[in-house]
């Protein structure tokens, strides 16, 4: 039990980065092969020659030590709402998130409520700017319900616009949904109230990566939109803006497909816009996102290299 | 650091010359950040095995404790040994409970006491999050073990608690009351394998126990008034019932001896005063549920006598525990009825509401839109606030609902995957209690030592004999009244009437008197056949016995009408009732307060809220003028909740009454008032 109590402290130490807290909890548990307890109680010499940990480092782990039962309490008080903790080495940590993300940018440590179960299922998520268009929201009114009835679940950053139609008509076609929050677990009291039912009926799960304390923040919202990517097996935009989250969460994706350019790797697909927008839909397709049309058909597959190469600008011909 | 140094230290910070070797034993570890059960008698000197190392560590002790008398007076102590110690309770204001924390959080307390509850307040654990944190204590540690005679489901919080500490995090558990079934639950449930496990000696050599055989109510009542004029100190009388708190004190009272009620019915500051007076010996005795006890902080109770038996061995032990702390010679006296088994047998029996009350509140939470407040959940499920509290511990404790803040505020949710309810788990724990209750009625036919029998039985195996009980002096001790104790008895029985304490000094309403107790002899059933089984008006006896509750009441209070509760299903007994007393009294009736809506019966309803909804601006009054400046006197066959009157109240005071008073034919005792 009081694993959750060193995960937590370990997660949240100031100032380290993800890679660094990923790769010590592998070192501790996975190559020394010892228990959290007893890292804990190993000499400081230790900790740098055999852990490789600098001083500024070892302060940290030492200041963490002192801290370990005020993090008991709040692990206590996490457990005893119903929230519960996935670590990245548990068998319930989803999949996706740590082949999509890596040791770099997996999270360490996971808050949620609700049916984890959804965790293994096929993930999509349907994303895009919070100032979005009416034909925007028909299209991710039209997608999500295509692909709830698919049996797909929906990954949805709670963000207006796009990831709230999307996770509206996911539950009403009673699908399932991940609530990706962009703030600490402890600081959803008001959708914890009105998703109740979707919770306790298994059909929503609620997640957080951040320290359950954490109140809302643009930075942290930024953030988050790499965990919505990161959970997701494809991905459908609806509408993106030449900048802001939706864009740079594509162009990052982008050039993971391009990296690895293999079979079965998620895709992202966008929706093809005509020329009056201004969004930045086509630009997207022009960097090499699938286009689909109104009715969800594939329209232009550029990474395809068995499909041929399709001008964007023609499209509206067909 | 050794034990010659420690107790050179001891001798500075405490006075103390040295420790007893289980308190070294203890201390010893907890420097080394290990984890301890102990279990030691009351007066051993527990506290000292967490206040001497708490002085040692850097950071703060933190005590959960549920006794805010106790906890009141280990902080003067302390403070006066110049160790800065504090305490959070709900008894001090926001105020002083915030300068406290803050305190702690600049590590300029050593040692904390707090109630168990405040793990569920959010305040305290946002600020103990940040503080420097160095041991934790459980005091009366039994309270973890549902195996225990007083279970709390905030003592389950601590146990989840101390599951997530770091390892090598000192904690202390400490009761003077534990079997070994208990111990064993607890030892299991802190951790078993890391758990060093201390048991001391239980025996009391100060007390002289007893008991005496009786044959009938009446004779405990003289015994104990007996008892009471011969001997010396003050004490305690523990009844089984609040209504006997009621009852046995207001007999002594009327005999010339200084007794007071206590139980938990009684407002907080109330209890407090109660308390105080106690403890300066203001009183010859208390009579009191087992509400009073642990909290008492109070060296020189000089005789603990038990009405009526407790539910086991533990209970008893518990509770003449506080007794005699001073090590003066204490007298310990049972009362024993074969008949009293029924009380703690039906208290066993209900102690957990019925399946499918259970099954009620689940299926509330599991179709409501959003979770619930206590007290809406309370209300839509239609149960008893004490039967709710009841379900709502199981139902989390079986993890199928959860206690979750929303905002300062907490709210029931029912689990996604929450597996079913089992009761065999309520089916075990009512065989052990029954067990348990034969262990009792055996400790009261023991022949041999009874001090024995109880160290025994609390896992403190011994032969030795007390050589002071009843048993081993060889006396058999029986109550029976003189006739001239009995006509006291009489005399009381035949002038006591309940009082019905509805003035809040808010209001117009002033305390009033029933005839009897509902269950009472047979007023109960008669009034029940009067009204729904068409047994006609209410007999003659009723209306004499309200006549003299009435006359010894109200003497000072001139009435200048009576009205009457309007009915709901029971026709015009209360009515045909009250123009009887009317002619009788002479005091003129009115017909003018009527129900502008129809209302259920309010026995359909479980809790005083479910019972305020139903008869809110029911009543109007139909002359209001004739009510300006006037004392009236309102008539009732029975009293339960007091929501029927205190909404007439509220009806009547927009028309300037100048007072109201209740008077009715029972008061409703309650099947599970006991605490």
């Amino acid at each position: 039990m009081n694993d959750f109590t060193y995960i937590t402290a370990l997660a949240h130490l100031p100032k380290w980065r993800t890679e660094r807290i990923n790769l010590l909890i592998v070192d501790i548990l996975k190559k020394k092969k010892l228990t959290f307890t007893e890292f804990f109680e190993v000499e400081k010499d230790t900790l740098q020659k055999d852990f490789g940990l600098k001083q500024k480092e070892i302060d940290d782990i030492l200041e963490v030590k002192q801290e370990l039962p005020n993090y008991a309490f709040l692990v206590d008080e996490l457990l005893n709402q119903g929230f519960e903790l996935i670590p990245i080495y548990s068998l319930d940590y989803p999949k996706t998130l740590k082949s999509n993300l890596g040791d770099a940018y997996a999270p360490p440590l996971l808050y949620i409520k609700g049916n984890k179960e959804i965790f293994q299922k096929e993930k999509v998520a349907v994303v895009g700017s919070r100032n979005v268009s009416q034909k925007g929201i028909d299209f991710t009114k039209k997608i999500t319900k295509k692909l709830v009835k698919q049996g797909n679940v929906i990954v949805s950053g709670f963000a207006k616009g796009v990831d709230r139609v999307a996770l509206e008509v996911a539950l009403e076609n009673e699908g399932q949904s991940i609530i990706v929050l962009p703030q600490g677990i402890l600081t959803f009291s008001s959708g914890f109230k009105k998703h109740y039912q979707g919770i306790i009926q298994g059909n929503i799960l609620v997640m957080s990566t951040y320290h359950p304390k954490l109140p809302w923040s643009v930075g942290l919202a930024m953030g988050r939109n790499r965990y919505i990517y990161g959970l997701a097996d494809n991905i459908y935009v609806a509408e993106s803006d030449f900048k802001g989250g939706t864009w740079e969460g594509v162009i990052d994706g982008l050039k993971k497909i391009k990296q690895f350019r293999m079979e079965g790797y998620r895709k992202i697909y966008v929706r093809y816009a005509d020329r009056q927008e201004k969004c930045a839909n086509n630009e997207l397709i022009k960097k090499g996102v699938i286009g689909i049309n109104n009715n969800l058909e594939v329209i232009s597959d550029l990474n395809n290299l068995n499909q041929n190469k399709v001008n964007p600008e023609q499209i509206e011909l067909f | 650091m050794n034990r010659i140094q420690a107790e050179n230290k001891l001798q500075r910070l405490f006075k103390h010359k040295s420790f007893y070797n289980d308190q070294w034993r203890a201390i010893e570890k907890l420097l080394e950040g290990k984890r301890i059960l102990m279990i030691e008698k009351t007066g051993f000197g527990k506290s000292l095995c967490y206040q001497f190392p708490a002085t040692q560590f850097n950071g703060i002790t933190v005590v959960f404790s549920p006794l805010i008398a106790l906890m009141r007076d280990q902080i003067n102590y302390l403070k006066n040994l110049g160790i800065l110690a504090e305490c959070i309770n709900s008894e001090q204001s926001d105020e002083e409970n915030n300068e406290i924390i803050e305190k702690a959080l600049n590590n300029k307390i050593k040692i904390l006491y707090i109630a168990p509850e405040r793990q569920e307040n959010l305040k305290w654990l946002e600020a103990v999050k940040k503080m420097k944190l160095a041991m934790i204590v459980i005091d009366e540690a039994h309270c973890i073990s549902v195996w225990g005679h007083d279970f709390r489901p905030a003592f389950k919080r601590i146990v989840d608690l101390v599951k997530l500490l770091p390892a090598n995090f000192p904690v202390l558990a400490v009761t003077a009351t534990a079997t070994e079934k208990t111990a064993q639950d607890i030892k299991k449930q802190l951790g078993a394998e890391k758990i060093t496990y201390i048991r001391g000696n239980l025996l009391r050599s100060n007390f002289k126990i007893q008991v005496a055989r009786v044959e009938r109510e009446e004779d405990k009542l003289g015994g104990i008034l007996k008892f009471l004029t011969n001997i010396q100190g003050t004490g305690l009388v523990y009844t089984g019932t609040r209504v006997n708190t009621d009852i046995y004190a207001n007999f002594l009272i009327s005999q010339g001896i200084k007794a007071i009620a206590y139980n938990a019915g009684l407002e907080g500051e109330m209890r407090k005063e109660i308390e105080l007076k106690l403890k300066r010996n203001e009183y010859k005795c208390v009579i009191s549920t087992n509400a009073l006890g642990m909290g008492i902080d109070k060296k020189d109770v000089r005789f603990i006598i038990h009405t009526q038996f407790p539910q086991s061995p533990i209970h008893y032990y518990q509770e003449i525990g506080r007794a005699g702390r001073d090590g003066k010679n204490t007298d310990i006296v049972l009362c024993y009825n074969p008949l009293d088994r029924d009380l703690p047998e039906h208290f066993i029996d209900t102690a957990r509401p019925s399946k499918d009350r259970y099954e009620r509140v689940v299926d509330i939470l599991k179709n409501s839109p959003e979770p619930l407040r206590e007290r809406d959940l309370t209300k839509k499920s239609n149960l008893k606030q004490n039967q709710m509290r009841v379900i709502k511990a199981d139902l989390i404790e079986q993890g199928i609902i959860k206690e979750v803040m929303y905002g300062r505020g907490k709210r029931y949710e029912y689990q996604f995957n929450a597996p079913n309810l089992n009761t065999t788990k309520f089916e075990e724990l009512r065989d052990y209690r029954l067990e348990e209750l034969d262990k009792m009625i055996k400790y009261v036919e023991e022949h041999n030592c009874r001090m024995r029998y109880l160290r025994n039985y609390l896992g403190d195996k011994t032969n030795d004999v007390c050589g002071k009980c009843d048993n081993c002096l060889n006396k058999n001790i029986f109550w029976k009244n003189s006739s001239e104790m009995e006509k006291k008895v009489r005399n009381f029985y035949d002038s006591y009437f309940p009082e019905l304490k509805v003035a809040n000094g808010k209001t117009k309403l002033v305390n009033g008197v029933a005839a009897s107790y509902y269950g009472f002899s047979n007023i109960g059933s008669v009034i029940h056949k009067c009204k729904y089984e068409k047994g006609g008006d209410f007999p003659d006896f009723l209306l004499k016995q309200t006549l003299r509750a009435y006359r010894k009441y109200f003497k000072n209070i001139k009435f200048d009408f009576i009205i009457f509760v309007p009915p709901t299903e029971s026709g015009d007994l209360v009515r045909n009732f009250t123009e009887k007393l009317s002619k009788i009294t002479k005091i003129p009736i009115s017909y003018s307060l009527y129900k502008v809506k129809e209302t259920k019966p309010q026995k359909v309803f479980q809790n005083f809220w479910n019972k305020k909804e139903n008869v809110k601006d029911a009543f109007d009054y139909k002359n209001p003028q004739e009510l300006f400046n006037k004392n009236v006197l309102l008539i009732d066959d029975i009293f339960d909740s007091g929501a029927t009157i205190k909404e007439i109240t509220k009806t009547l005071s927009k028309y300037n009454i100048n007072l109201l008073s209740p008077l009715v034919i029972a008061k409703t005792i309650g099947g599970i008032n006991v605490k």
